[in-house]
């Protein structure tokens, strides 16, 4: 049984009187304004042209940030579809939290779009960001296809990027979701997503939504949770990906905490999953890669290079109580290396995530301070991943990608060993 | 007269002998309670040395985040603090048993003044035991925190917070405890004062390239862009 008791009066009398449909879409904001009205009338325009046979609903939740008091939403109708509006409250933790994904309650807004869905009985329910992408009317029926036509639970975005964006994603997400869970979704991190009804019931039954993997890592547990539960997944793609305005406030290592905290304490969640699974397996992509161009990124690497010789000179005593000293050893020639030979060898990063796995898991020290000693380490791999890949093509910068994830998926049994006895290795 | 002299010396002959005679059994009584106590005392660091080795106490102590203790316990094994702890605890609880045999009136008055100042030795310990830890965690928050800013003095600024945590929880623990009065207090303010010009000194200059780039970014906005613009996630 749904409770739409905490939902507003009008919500509740929407449901009741659409009784239920096929498909949800769902656009999740904190602010309204123009931009929702481009989104949703380019998805009514999409859902018009590609499921015209469907019963479809769009739901827009908003939060806002407006004091505290409800806003109202100005009005907006669309001529194909019926649009229910959402306004929800902001609880104090999230206004006084700052996300790296810069939607503070977005977690709530995915909460009340999935009630809402689940309550209408929708056998697809699609969820779209409206500041990550540029949607066309296109997108929504490449995620929704994959459920409706050939019964899939769950359909991640794959985006078109630039080679040297989402390398949070490349270098440590990607990588150490294909070695654990064993299935090959390229963008864990999507913000649009497709899923069943099935699934919608799923999410809503878990007990996740107060949590922090909620607040902060909420499309990660979304993506692990669809994986690692038995549903079917795929990907399919959807085109470049913009990127919402940053949040000033929002430093590297905060946001490093912020995604790999979730994504460590899954492990343990989930670890009798994850320790059967060896090597991976691709997941059926839906649709043609878009030949768009993505955003152009720069990057300093000399800064990086001297953030990561910084950190081996200043926190040695910090990483050796997470690391063995083979580590420690390698870290210390790659410090000493000139700019061009400071190049990370695939295996060497995989160990080190999974030691700082291991060392979450084990609580050495406390987890705040833990998350942030990895970030020299990162910075140092993305200087030796760009200098490795600048000037490769596109097909290189995959094979390299390909490279990195088949070193932890062999570094998987170092992981698992050091998982079930840790005294043996204890640094 | 001669007979009074005598008569004078062999009364004070007698009392002394008498009053030897009544003190005397009260200290050989409390040397009989030192030699059993000592011999107790003994048995139970035994016994408390054995126990806490046998179940790994120092290696799980170490795993639970106390390595200070180490640093502080005799042999660098808190298990042998702890069973010397218990050695002298029975060793006092003894020479306060054999001052009651001796004296149950001085005994009395110690032992109400040693409960009253009791409070007072608890906060303290529980203070230095504390303190330590909060000093390491601050230090380890600082300088991780410095070395993400890319100061390059981090190791110092965080060396010093330590310090300064470290100065202010012993000054804590030594006015509950009552030592030292104004001095201590004095100690402690020229002590912290100068820590905290120290850090000063160590921000202001191992913080001045990040400061001048924060600086340079204000004035000329457009550089920001082309320095280094990865989207993370």
């Amino acid at each position: 049984m749904v409770d739409l008791s905490t939902l507003p009066e009008e919500a509740r009398q929407a449901v009741e009187r659409l009784g239920s449909v096929d498909i949800v879409v769902g656009i999740p904001s904190d602010e309204d304004g123009g931009r929702i009205e481009t989104v949703a009338r380019a998805v009514s325009a999409g859902l018009a042209e590609r499921c015209g046979q469907y019963r479809s609903a769009i739901i827009h939740a908003d939060g806002g940030l407006a004091g505290g008091s409800r806003k109202r939403l100005p009005a907006l109708s669309l001529e194909d579809t019926p649009l229910i509006r959402v306004p929800y409250e902001l609880s104090l933790v999230h206004r006084l939290s700052a996300p790296y994904h810069g939607m503070p309650g977005r977690d709530v807004a995915f909460r009340v779009i999935l009630t809402l869905a689940h309550a209408l009985n929708v056998k697809a329910c699609v969820v779209v960001a409206p500041d990550v992408g540029s949607h066309s009317s296109g997108s929504v029926g490449r995620l929704l296809g994959p459920v409706l036509q050939d019964g899939y639970d769950f359909v991640a975005p794959r985006y078109h990027r630039h080679r040297f964006d989402g390398t949070i994603v490349t270098g440590i997400v990607y990588p150490f979701t294909r070695a654990l869970y064993g299935k090959r979704i390229r963008q864990p991190l999507g913000d649009d997503f497709g899923l069943s009804g099935r699934l919608v019931g799923d999410y809503l039954r878990q007990p996740v939504w107060d949590t922090d993997v909620a607040r902060f890592a909420l499309n990660l547990w979304i993506t692990t949770r669809a994986t690692c539960g038995g549903f079917r997944v795929c990907q399919a793609y959807l085109g470049a990906r913009a990127h919402a305005a940053r949040d000033p406030a929002i430093d590297l290592s905060t946001m490093l905490s912020q995604i790999l905290d979730p994504l460590f304490t899954d492990m343990d969640r989930n670890n009798a999953v994850w320790q059967r699974i060896r090597g991976s397996e691709p997941v059926p992509t839906f649709g043609d890669p878009l030949d768009v161009d993505a955003a152009p990124v720069s990057a300093n690497l000399q800064r990086m290079r001297e953030s990561f010789r910084l950190g081996y000179q200043t926190l040695d005593e910090v990483w050796s109580q997470i690391l063995p000293p083979t580590t420690m050893l390698d870290l210390k020639r790659l410090s000493r290396a000139s700019d061009r030979d400071l190049l990370f060898p695939d295996e060497l990063w995989a160990r080190v995530l999974y030691d700082f796995a291991l060392g979450h898991h084990l609580r050495v020290m406390a987890r705040e301070h833990l998350l942030g000693a990895l970030t020299p380490l990162y910075l140092g791999w993305v200087a030796s991943f760009v200098t490795q890949t600048e000037s490769a093509g596109a097909d290189e910068v995959d094979a390299q990608v390909e490279r990195l994830c088949q070193a932890f998926e062999s570094e998987k049994r170092y992981l698992i060993s050091r998982w079930r006895w840790p005294d043996r290795f204890n640094p | 007269m001669w007979g009074q002299l005598r008569e004078i010396l062999n009364q004070s002959a007698i009392r002394t002998t008498r009053a030897v005679a009544d003190f005397l059994p009260g200290v050989l009584a409390m040397l009989v309670i030192l030699i059993v106590t000592l011999v107790a005392a003994v048995i139970c660091q035994v016994i408390v040395g054995r126990a806490l080795r046998r179940i790994g106490f120092d290696t799980r102590l170490q795993l639970w985040g106390f390595p200070t203790l180490a640093d502080w316990s005799p042999s660098k094994s808190p298990s042998l603090l702890l069973a010397r702890l218990a050695f002298w605890f029975i060793v006092v609880l003894g020479a306060l048993v054999g001052l009651n045999a001796l004296d149950a009136a001085l005994t009395s008055r110690l032992v109400a003044r040693l409960f009253g100042y009791f409070p007072d030795l608890a906060a303290a310990a529980l203070i230095l035991l504390i303190g330590p830890l909060v000093a390491r965690f601050v230090a380890r928050s600082v300088l991780i925190s410095a070395v993400n800013m890319q100061i390059q003095s981090a190791r110092l600024i965080s060396l010093g917070v330590k310090w300064m945590v470290i100065v202010l929880v012993a000054a804590m623990a030594l006015e509950h405890l009552g030592i030292g009065g104004v001095i201590v207090l004095l100690a402690f303010g020229i002590l912290f004062g100068g820590i905290v010009l120290a850090l000063a000194l160590a921000v202001g200059l191992g913080s001045k390239d990040m400061v001048s780039r924060s600086w340079g970014r204000q004035a000329n906005p457009s550089q920001e862009r082309s320095d280094d613009v990865i989207h993370h996630p």
